[in-house]
């Protein structure tokens, strides 16, 4: 019997590794950029400086970054909301930067982490700032930026967390065994964890043919 | 390793932060939780450079949740800069500390089976 075991290998449904370098690198570019518009709305709220720049709705960010809601925050986080945010968005350069180019198989905890990251979080921030004018009454440009930015990357890093999940619902129907699935899910390679993988895999050659 | 490498870059941030953000004098426990703390981090990261210690990061999560909590040890009108500080670091190596050392590469349980079964199939 041969055996192959291709770090570029294409993980069903997709034409390509949702993996790969090349995208997660744009990911992180992406994330670092919103990293940056944050840190710098920090800046703002821990009073580093005393303007910030937005060419649409003039001061109302600053009734946004001086809100009641932002200084709840605050006291919940213990840090300015836009630290926070730009935590999480490090996060995200972070957990996807981490891991092979078949993390979607040998580490499926991190595919899911950074999922978490990505979608839940990006997806209630992103709410939560498209619903700061019914809130404060103002708009803050900068936020929406990042909100965008947000969706943009639910978008590039879906692919991934959903071949990942596949995965691992392969793994369940082949073993049945919560404890195997704990284990795969760790990143504890076998014998069904493997074959799981290839049916993965060979699953979308099938359709192509 | 890029994890750790930042990991111990923090680590001269959190030696430093008592001289940046003019920690009080009178209140010598941060000055010695952030040399402390500084100082178990580096030794973390460093000892996950030797293979058969690749897993020593992990501890890092203990100091990163005690920074952490040092934001919560005081009412939330009475944070100050160190406490922030120690906040956004607590959160930072929290991150980074759960970064397998060799993340780039499979795992070292896949590696092993891989392994197995290439010289199965020779």
């Amino acid at each position: 019997m041969n055996f192959f075991f291709h770090l570029e290998a294409t993980p069903k449904p997709w034409s390509y590794n949702p993996s790969k370098w090349s995208q997660r690198i744009c990911i992180s570019c992406i994330a670092a950029i919103a990293v940056l518009i944050a840190v710098y709305m920090g800046f703002y709220q821990w009073r580093l400086i005393e303007y910030v720049w937005d060419p649409v709705f003039g001061d109302q960010s600053k009734q946004v970054l001086d809100s009641n809601v932002s200084h709840t925050m605050w006291k919940w986080f213990r840090i300015p909301d836009s630290i926070m945010g730009a935590t999480a968005y490090l996060g995200d350069v972070i957990f996807a930067l981490a891991g092979s180019t078949r993390r979607w198989q040998d580490r499926p905890w991190l595919v899911i982490l950074f999922g978490i990251d990505v979608i839940p979080l990006g997806a209630v921030s992103a709410v939560l700032v498209f619903m700061q004018g019914a809130v404060v009454g103002s708009w803050c440009f900068l936020c929406l930026i990042t909100a965008v930015i947000s969706l943009g990357l639910i978008f590039l890093a879906y692919d991934e967390i959903w071949s990942c999940i596949l995965f691992l619902r392969a793994v369940w129907r082949k073993s049945r065994s919560v404890r195997l699935l704990w284990d795969t899910f760790w990143g504890k390679a076998s014998e069904i964890a493997y074959e799981a993988g290839e049916s993965v895999i060979q699953q979308r050659k099938k359709r192509g043919n | 390793m890029w994890a750790r490498v930042i990991e111990f870059m923090l680590a001269v941030w959190l030696a430093l932060s008592p001289f940046i953000f003019h920690y009080s004098r009178d209140e010598p426990f941060f000055f010695v939780n952030s040399f402390v703390c500084a100082s178990l981090v580096t030794l973390f990261s460093f000892l996950s450079f030797w293979y058969p210690l690749r897993k020593m990061h992990l501890l890092t999560i203990g100091v990163a949740l005690w920074l952490w909590s040092l934001g919560y040890s005081t009412f939330p009108e009475k944070t100050s800069p160190p406490l922030e500080n120690s906040v956004v670091i607590g959160l930072l190596l929290l991150m980074l500390a759960i970064v397998p050392s060799y993340s780039s590469q499979l795992s070292y349980s896949w590696q092993k089976f891989i392994k197995k079964k290439l010289n199965e199939t020779i």
